[in-house]
């Protein structure tokens, strides 16, 4: 079965800076894959290659659509979106003077149509639209456990709950494939229990999901297959397990990655 | 001929201009649109020293020179300085707010009829011709204006590269919060950039003021557009790109005065700024404005 | 009565204003003066709720707004002058020429920073001047252009009277009119999609790209419908003044508007047209006071200025902020603990 992601030989650089240096890994559909190494590996710049926010220097990047396989590699972020990517930020980017309901409303944009003339009119098409449009978003708000919250304003709201906001309008773009970037960052060991079981939900409802995560808890309890990058560098894949005990991992880490797991 | 003659005298005095606003902008992202209210200052301050403080020309040159650094200091710390954090539309806004109040300042204090300098007060020589070839004339105030010019722009040259203060402002011009954490005190920095500018602006005012002896309030404005034109041409944050751009933008109006409709010669500012803008938004030695991205 | 009871407290003072508005005229104290000025408020309001789609709704600063008001006045008014059409085809002609403006101006230029784009649609602007002042043989140049045919209807087609626009009263209605329309759309847009993407892209572009929105496309929506709302503001202008000259549109016009959205809280509707009422009054009661204290009526000017900058100081989201900005305002104001929301996970 082909992957639903497919890096190849992926290279990065910014100047004289190489951030990225012949990178491959495949993603299968519906698996829970997380991209971890230290500060400065090049994980954030390897999503934002995936997501069209950065271009590559070389290699391919090929996505298996819902009819045929396309190269990622040249495309716009929106593009990509629309094709079945979505990702979130590491440091949260919420609307922060919409309502958290029109957060969600907004990921919905690449899957609805009307213009100017379907807001000033309102037929009957554009009125069936903002609907499901409602209706889908106070769902997702359920799905993520932030129901009954959709007239707040995002940016009062709490850490946690942004972070969960933020992955409802992802999730609201209908991806086949959801990037996460440091989802659990900053959250509590009880917010990271909750975290894990909306991961593996979102999974279950058949989304694949590609991770970067520092809290090594959480990088065990759902991660299936875990990438391990250094430097730019591929180090290590394999089960979570295997590469925990990688020595070469270790040493990447000096450390810290087993002391957090313990 | 003549028209290069022209265009180089008239293209300086919009590279001191454009310095400027290439400067302030390098240093706080800001286009200050009140910088040619300060050019329209340093002319009517020249010839209020003149005229009730009855100092000679030169004096009064300097002096008004020192009085519109102060404005530049003023305006930052008055008008600019207290929306640092705040989002650069206000501080736009601001600005403008900043021209038009200064514009209309002026109409009142000294009314809105173009006026001259006070009569005898221009030093008798520079009307007189110093040299003559091919049929091309140069006055002494020709030569006053071209080497006031050369002296500023190689003086700024080497206030910027080699003087502390230069450094400094380089360095805020970068990255603010890394001069910060080196011991730079960011706040004097700019006030001195704006001191410079203004000095700077001032003078070019003066010369104009002069050199067509007439002045008027709203002599700032057109003038303030087509130095940033040239400021933007050169690319804007780049001291001698603003220099060069002045110098270009001011032998094209001439030549173009000359041959094309003269009743467009201000046109030609703002469509080599379009131009320019949309096409090489980089301009000639700058680089590209990027906008302050919140980091992924 | 009883049905203006069961409304909300905000809608019943619209409801109020909407029917002093309607019977203004015939109030006894307003003279056509001040019918004139309203009416000029009117206008005003208009202008300012176009402008305000682009540095309102989507953040972006237009500084050459006073362009687009200038083509529909001066394209109407011609319209007029040699083809005699009616006022009623010059207003959908008029939106649609300042769209195609708008898009014209906007397309190549809106990928810009925003710093950039501010300058290129001021220079834009002082070109459609320098065009309008020296295109003597099209729109008789600095001599402007008299003798526009007011606004008239014309059921002579269908064997009825023909009723020309005479006096203030006519206009003021239409005025009326015009307005409720224009407030109707912006309404209307603000809560659709096409305005979620335009605040998503105000609020975080890069945000608002990974939701699937292609930045330039909105942008160039925006822009273009913002000129064609000057365009039509200008259209009604050149019928009803019957005379234009290029100094009408110069840069201060675009300013001013500005101001106006700053002055009542961009973004917001209802703010945007506090704002057009405030500084145009303020405009004409300034025009009156100042030969009375002895200052020359140029300081006006000098007055709005000095506002600009203390609004931009002291409360920049203006007089009516956008709802978010107010309760950030208020949640400042009021020291709160944070509440622990305890919502769960479904299992």
């Amino acid at each position: 079965m082909t992957p639903i992601l497919s890096i190849e030989r992926l290279f990065k650089r910014f100047g004289g800076l190489v951030a990225l240096r012949d990178i491959r890994f495949d993603i299968n559909q519906g698996e829970i894959v997380g991209l971890i190494g230290p500060n400065g590996a090049g994980k954030t710049t390897l999503f934002n290659c995936v997501a069209g926010v950065e271009r590559p220097t070389g290699g391919r990047i090929i996505f298996a659509g819902k009819n045929r396989s396309v190269s990622l590699v040249g495309k716009k972020p929106e593009t990509v979106t629309a094709l079945g990517i979505a990702r979130t930020f590491q440091n949260i980017r919420l609307f922060d003077n919409m309502t958290v309901l029109d957060n969600v409303k907004i990921g919905r944009h690449c899957r609805t149509r009307s213009l100017f003339f379907g807001a000033v009119i309102r037929h009957r098409a554009q009125r069936k639209e903002e609907k499901a449009i409602t209706d889908s978003a106070h769902r997702f708000l359920e799905f993520v456990g932030l129901q009954g919250l959709g007239g707040e304003i995002a940016s009062s709201m709490p850490y946690g709950h942004q972070r969960r906001l933020e992955i409802a309008r992802a999730l609201a773009t209908e991806p086949r494939l959801l990037m996460l970037d440091e989802p659990a960052a900053g959250m509590n060991p009880q917010e990271s229990l909750d975290l894990m079981n909306l991961i593996r939900r979102i999974r279950d409802r058949g989304i694949t999901i590609l991770l970067i995560e520092h809290d090594m808890k959480v990088v065990m309890g759902v991660c299936e297959r875990v990438v391990v990058i250094n430097y730019g560098e591929w180090l290590a894949e394999g089960a979570p397990q295997e590469v925990q005990d990688n020595p070469k991992v270790i040493e990447a880490y000096l450390g810290t990655g087993a002391a957090n797991a313990a | 001929m003549q028209q290069l003659v022209n265009g180089l005298t008239i293209g300086g005095i919009y590279a001191m201009i454009a310095v400027g606003y290439t400067m302030i902008y390098g240093v706080i992202q800001l286009i200050n649109f009140a910088h040619g209210e300060i050019y329209m200052l340093g002319a009517f301050f020249a010839v209020t020293f003149i005229s009730i403080l009855g100092l000679p020309f030169y004096a009064a040159f300097l002096l008004s020179m020192a009085c519109c650094a102060i404005c530049g200091v003023l305006l930052d710390i008055f008008a600019y300085r207290p929306l640092r954090q705040s989002p650069r539309l206000a501080a736009l806004i601001t600005a403008i707010g900043m021209s038009i109040f200064l514009q209309n300042l002026a109409m009142i204090i000294w009314g809105s009829r173009p006026r001259p300098f006070p009569h005898g007060s221009l030093p008798a020589y520079f009307e007189m011709t110093a040299v003559t070839f091919g049929g091309v004339r140069l006055s002494w105030f020709h030569l006053f204006i071209f080497g006031i010019t050369i002296i500023m722009m190689v003086g700024l040259n080497l206030i910027i590269r080699k003087t502390k203060w230069g450094k400094a402002m380089r360095a805020v011009a970068q990255n603010k919060t890394m001069a910060a954490l080196t011991g730079i005190n960011v706040n004097r920095v700019i006030a001195y950039t704006f001191a410079l500018a203004g000095a700077l602006g001032g003078a070019a005012g003066i010369l104009v003021g002069a050199y067509y002896n007439s002045l008027y309030p709203t002599m700032g404005y057109i003038a303030g557009v087509k130095a940033f034109a040239a400021a933007v041409l050169g690319g804007i944050g780049s001291v001698p790109g603003a220099m060069l751009g002045g110098v270009v933008l001011g032998v094209a109006e001439a030549f173009g005065a000359g041959y094309l409709s003269s009743l467009y010669r201000d046109g030609i500012s703002y469509a080599v700024m379009i131009i320019v803008i949309v096409l090489i938004p980089a301009g000639l030695f700058g680089k590209v404005l990027k906008e302050t991205k919140k980091s992924m | 009565m009883f049905i203006l009871q069961k409304m909300k407290p905000g809608i019943q003072i619209r409801v109020g204003f909407l029917l002093l508005a309607l019977i203004l005229p015939f109030l006894p104290f307003v003279s056509d003066y001040l019918l004139h000025i309203i009416i000029l408020i009117f206008l005003y309001m208009i202008l300012a709720l176009g402008l305000n789609i682009v540095p309102g709704f989507n953040g972006l600063l237009d500084l050459g707004y006073v362009g687009f008001y200038g083509i529909g006045a001066y394209t109407s008014g011609l319209l007029t002058y040699h083809l005699g059409l009616s006022f009623w085809l010059i207003i959908p002609l008029a939106f649609i020429n300042g769209a195609i403006w708008g898009i014209l101006l906007g397309a190549p230029t809106l990928r810009l920073t925003g710093d950039y784009f501010a300058i290129v649609t001021f220079g834009f602007s002082e070109l459609v001047v320098l065009f309008l002042t020296n295109e003597i043989w099209l729109t008789r140049g600095p001599l402007g252009l008299p003798g526009i045919e007011p606004v008239s209807i014309d059921l002579t087609l269908f064997g009825g009277p023909k009723w020309e626009f005479i006096g203030e009263v006519p206009y003021y209605y239409l005025a009326v009119f015009m307005v409720l329309v224009t407030v109707f759309v912006m309404h209307r847009v603000q809560d659709s999609r096409l305005g979620r993407a335009w605040f998503a892209i105000r609020d975080d572009e890069v945000a608002a790209v990974s939701c699937g929105i292609n930045l330039l496309t909105y942008k160039v929506i925006a822009f273009a419908i913002s000129a064609a709302f000057g365009a039509v503001g200008g259209s009604f202008f050149a019928r009803w003044v019957t005379f234009l000259s290029p100094d009408m549109f110069k840069f201060w016009e675009s300013f001013l508007i500005l101001c106006m959205i700053v002055l009542g809280g961009m973004g917001n509707i209802w703010g945007v047209m506090i704002g057009a009422a405030v500084l145009v009054s303020l405009s004409e009661i300034l025009r009156d006071l100042l030969p009375l204290l002895g200052l020359p009526v140029g300081v006006r000017f000098l007055a709005f200025g000095l506002i600009m900058v203390l609004m931009m100081r002291y409360r920049p989201a203006g007089l009516l902020p956008i709802p978010a900005v107010a309760a950030q305002m208020r949640a400042g104001r009021v020291k709160r603990k944070k509440v622990k929301a305890s919502v769960g996970l479904k299992k």
